[in-house]
């Protein structure tokens, strides 16, 4: 599917890739966090329900029960993102919007030390 | 989650709720047709595996493997579409377009005690430890260590059969 970015500007949107859509195409315009959101946390279900699957020891049948519980509830969970695309209600990321944001750079000027001050850089993995 | 939708027109878009984003927000614009397609096709493999799910209500609370299979096939076609939501050069068959008319009913959760069976799942499952650059070189290394083992064993053999005197 053709996909591109855009920034708001009042009435309009400015398109970074105009060349994709064609003249008087209509377009569905999503903000980007939320969208980003609802598609990860769909990808979450999905690998969670692919690692149950994979570890299932399918032999013992009695077993599984239990273990459709689990994919259920994830795929209930699917269901809900999928639903929350259309809805007009304010979604839950706002929160998770504010721990990832970005700290902007203050307009302040920054004083220059007098010494050089040597840094050692640790080797974090 | 805010949506609107909007017109092309000459290089750039005419939005029909411009009240929804702010200056600040980026934006993601995807044709509308596709986008529902898409949507729709989504829906129908999750509704599908409600319905394997509703056999189960009605059989008594059992599954068997079949019925598992079939809902890891539902699965794999789901991501298969995750994918070509950002392909371009995917071009989405408009022949239908899937409405979901499942009852209501068949999504609601059930309550359900927590079994032993379920708490072995979530231990078993590795998801607590994500997958870091150290716990990969330390794989790294169990499979050098073993190569390495099996090297010299090879080598020991080989040195062995030339300096067998019966040769």
């Amino acid at each position: 599917m053709r996909v591109t970015e855009a920034v708001p500007n009042g009435r309009i949107a400015e398109v970074y890739n105009p060349v994709l859509f064609q003249k008087h195409e209509e377009v569905i315009v999503f903000p980007r966090e939320e969208f980003n959101r609802t598609c990860s946390s769909i990808r979450e279900q999905i690998d969670y329900i692919n690692k149950v699957d994979m570890h299932l020891d399918k032999v013992e049948e009695w077993k599984l029960l239990d273990y459709w519980t689990k994919i259920l509830e994830r795929i209930n969970i699917l269901d809900i993102n999928m639903n929350l695309i259309f809805k007009k209600e304010p979604v839950q990321c706002y929160l998770d919007a504010y721990l990832y944001d970005t700290i902007r750079r203050s307009e302040k000027k920054i004083a220059v030390s007098e010494s050089k001050v040597s840094v050692q850089l640790k080797h974090s993995i | 989650m805010r949506y609107s939708y909007g017109i092309m027109d000459e290089r750039k878009i005419l939005l029909y709720k411009p009240h929804l984003f702010l200056k600040g927000n980026d934006l993601l614009i995807f044709p509308s047709k596709d986008f529902h397609k898409w949507h729709g096709d989504i829906k129908e493999y999750i509704d599908g595996l409600y319905q394997i799910n509703s056999i189960n209500l009605e059989k008594g609370k059992s599954i068997n493997i079949n019925e598992l299979n079939l809902a890891s096939g539902l699965l794999t076609n789901i991501t298969d579409e995750l994918e070509h939501l950002f392909n371009a050069k995917r071009v989405s068959d408009s022949s239908y377009q899937y409405v979901s008319t499942l009852d209501e009913e068949y999504t609601k959760r059930r309550r359900q005690w927590y079994t032993s069976d379920m708490m072995k799942c979530d231990m078993r499952i590795p998801v607590k430890p994500s997958i870091n650059p150290w716990i990969q070189h330390q794989n790294m290394m169990e499979i050098i260590d073993h190569a390495t083992g099996e090297f010299i064993m090879a080598r020991k053999k080989k040195s062995k059969k030339l300096t067998d005197p019966s040769n």
